[in-house]
């Protein structure tokens, strides 16, 4: 009998014990990353007295990414003693749990966002503070103080995220290769770009099959290459270059229709699918899984050129070998495409202002200057470009920042860029569901590009709602 | 008597509370939601009625057929290659070999691999160019495959990643053979049956209930299929393996359309339930329990 009693007090423990564990999950917060929280609270300067208030920032990013946002928090709460920065950073399925965060009403005030994903849902439905009243009226950061097209909007006059930095594309070589074949390096200056033709051309000769013949001579064996001339991937992202460059567009200029099989788009898309499959100079997207990554792939030859992002920059220099970077081959104008991420300021923040002084910390370049060294990222101030002394200071004598960077990444960037198609076409996600499944169909040969346009155009259009950089 | 229940009832409280709070709320929540418009970041949720089903059924929303497409053809193919190679490997396993507890661990091994893990394995023995299993292909002069790259051999290639894990399924199918009594095969013996009568009339009817059961946990995996579709596919190539489960996860979790993502999940609930019920209804006539007389 007390056996029994026993186990059932044993049990009844174990029903408490589960309910505590339950109701501890529902109000976790987890402050992972927050090293910042100093003992300096208690200091006497013009901010004592006023009330301590608390400010949370998500971040993804890798660690060393995080790194820097850490100093900025530190020397920001040094600054301004009343305010304490949470940081929590989220290394996986970041959207997901800003999702649930928002589902449960446990929002922090500033949010790193992406375009192509959430932000813009969001930004429909008023979450976001409109950082254009912010812009307006400061005096240390202003649309002119950024470089072009690292804000995002929800409509004109209604900005919702500013990036810490622009991100743009460009042509990365192996220099060694081109002088082992005798073979001019791409130019830097936009206005020396190679024609499209001129591109195929070379990267013809770059190519080389197993008996050491390139795609220009007969006898060349496809099936068999043993380096590409080039490597160019076949996400949005990439693409968008050539159809900007070539004056197509993801949708028409007043929003209302599907562009992708305009002929422009067309033609610049046929032109990157004929690469791979009329050329044989460019990995399929099938034989791409062979290709390592940018900075493996140019230091053992596999292939001689890449386009990529200039985030590759990092990896790159930390490669031993001779990189540089070209300006990418133009269609009909220099063009790239700038993507990047945000920061934006969630509506239900109490602080609307403090929140606007850390993004400025966050943006600063300084605060910043070890990713800017290493090559991962660029600065988002325009006096860091234009200012020799500044522009300096992240781009000379480092093995990240190549002769050729300054024209073919800084110049492009400041006259030949182009905003990322997530920052202005509405449902951009709905319309590439419809689109990606066509272009595989391109990248592999089956199809051309204008058939599977075509083909899928109707469809496409239904997912058409209008641009963002108009007014409707 | 009461004192029993109330016991019993103590016992199993916590998997009781468990599945309330974590299976039931959530489902019945998922329910109602099906019937809203009900996106996570909108501040208002009307109620829409049908809207959402009749948006799946009118193919309206052509990704509902084709992942539903997708999805069956998985089952279709992946069922019957889980269930006859774990039944034989769980009869291998059960013969009186040298070794044998080695030979089912090395069976069982995968299974604990985590699924991200052996996902990612696999998406290096299948790469066309540098892979494995192609390099063993070209190895001796035969037809290679792009495997998870080509829209025709993407399914077959997601099954096969997944028949590495079906440990699980062979250790049910030898706790079922184990649990047959040996005078049995002794009589067949006896009566001078070889292997194939031993088959035929006293392994498989013996452990039908665990064919049974282990067919039907087998359905409901395959229908429910994500992890592949999510790490080594996306989709892709050309929607071919875009998994129910995955579109499902997409339009909930990308497109924060949570309402609808009800909507598909409650689809998905009926059509496992009709599977469920329709190899049930079928198992009267294959299924045999001890003591009960074919009926």
């Amino acid at each position: 009998m007390t056996g029994q009693k026993k186990i059932a007090t044993v049990f009844i423990l174990m029903l408490f014990l589960i309910t505590t564990v339950l109701s501890a999950c529902s109000k976790s917060e987890s402050t992972n990353g927050n090293e910042a929280a100093g003992g300096a609270a208690s200091s006497a300067d013009g901010n004592a007295g006023k009330e301590t208030i608390t400010l949370r920032l998500t971040v993804w990013g890798a660690p060393e990414e995080v790194e820097p946002y850490k100093n900025v928090i530190q020397k920001f709460e040094a600054e301004h003693t009343n305010i304490k920065v949470e940081l929590q950073h989220i290394a996986a399925d970041y959207d997901t749990k800003l999702t649930t965060m928002v589902a449960g009403n446990d929002v922090p005030d500033i949010a790193m966002m992406e375009s192509g994903s959430i932000a813009y849902p969001l930004a429909e439905q008023g979450k976001f503070y409109n950082l254009q009243d912010f812009l307006a009226t400061d005096s240390d950061m202003n649309e002119s103080s950024l470089v072009p097209n690292i804000t995002y909007s929800l409509e004109p006059g209604n900005v919702i995220g500013i990036a810490p930095g622009p991100e743009t594309f460009a042509l990365f070589y192996n220099e060694d290769v081109f002088k082992e074949l005798g073979i001019e390096p791409p130019p830097s200056k936009a206005s020396e770009a190679w024609s499209w033709d001129q591109f195929v051309e070379v990267a013809k000769q770059l190519t080389l099959d197993k008996n050491g013949k390139n795609a220009t001579e007969d006898g060349f064996d496809p099936k068999n290459i043993k380096q590409y001339g080039l490597n160019l991937p076949t996400w949005w992202g990439s693409y968008s270059n050539f159809i900007y460059s070539n004056g197509g567009d993801f949708v028409s200029q007043d929003g209302q229709s599907f562009a992708l099989n305009q002929p422009e788009a067309v033609e610049a898309l046929q032109k990157m699918a004929d690469l791979i499959n009329v050329h044989h100079v460019s990995p399929s997207p099938v034989q791409a899984k062979n290709i390592p990554s940018t900075n493996v792939a140019l230091q053992t030859k596999k292939v001689a050129m890449a386009i990529d992002g200039q985030w590759a920059s990092s990896a790159l220099a930390q490669s031993n070998f001779n990189f540089n970077i070209g300006v990418l081959p133009v269609m009909k104008q220099p063009m790239t495409t700038v993507v990047c991420a945000m920061f934006s300021i969630f509506k239900s923040s109490k602080h609307p202002e403090e929140a606007w002084e850390l993004v400025k910390a966050l943006i600063e370049p300084e605060a910043s200057i070890d990713m800017l060294k290493a090559g991962t990222w660029m600065p988002a101030a325009r006096d860091w470009y234009t200012d020799e002394a500044l522009l300096a200071k992240w781009t000379e004598g480092l093995a990240s920042r190549p002769s050729g960077y300054k024209d073919a990444v800084i110049d492009v960037l400041l006259n030949h860029s182009h905003q990322t198609p997530t920052g202005y076409v509405k449902n951009f996600n709905k319309i590439m569901d419809v689109v990606n499944p066509a272009l595989d169909k391109v990248w592999l040969g089956k199809e051309s590009a204008q058939e599977a346009m075509d083909s899928i155009a109707a469809k496409a259009q239904e997912q058409v709602k209008g641009r963002r950089d108009i007014a409707n | 008597m009461r004192k029993g229940l109330f016991y019993g009832l103590l016992f199993t409280s916590p998997a009781i509370i468990g599945f309330i709070i974590f299976t039931l709320g959530p489902m019945i929540a998922s329910m109602v939601l099906s019937f809203t418009d009900y996106s996570v970041f909108k501040d208002q949720t009307s109620f829409i009625g049908f809207d959402n089903y009749k948006t799946l059924f009118s193919g309206e929303d052509e990704f509902f057929y084709k992942s539903l497409g997708v999805t069956f053809y998985f089952v279709a193919l992946r069922v019957p290659a889980v269930i006859l190679l774990s039944f034989f490997i769980a009869l291998l396993l059960n013969m009186n070999v040298k070794g044998r507890a080695i030979f089912r661990t090395i069976i069982y091994l995968p299974s604990i691999v985590p699924a991200v893990a052996s996902a990612m394995i696999w998406m290096w023995l299948l790469n066309p160019d540098l892979g494995l299993v192609n390099s063993v292909l070209r190895w001796f002069h035969l037809p290679e495959s792009d495997w998870l790259y080509s829209e025709q051999s993407v399914i077959p290639s997601v099954v096969l990643t997944t028949l590495w894990g079906i440990g699980g399924t062979v250790i049910i199918f030898l706790a079922g053979l184990s649990g047959i009594p040996r005078q049995y095969y002794e009589a067949i013996e006896v009566d001078g049956g070889g292997w194939y009568s031993k088959l035929r009339h006293i392994t498989i009817p013996m452990v039908s209930p665990t064919i049974f059961f282990n067919t039907i946990m087998t359905i409901i995996g395959s229908i429910q299929v994500f992890n592949e579709a999510y790490i080594l596919t996306q989709g892709g190539p050309n929607n071919k393996s875009l998994f129910y489960v995955f579109y499902l996860w997409r339009t909930g979790f990308r497109d924060t359309e949570m309402g609808y993502a009800s909507a598909l999940a409650w689809v998905l609930f009926i059509i496992i339930l009709f599977f469920t019920f329709i190899v049930f209804r079928t198992s009267k006539s294959w299924v045999y329990y001890e003591g009960e007389g074919r009926t």
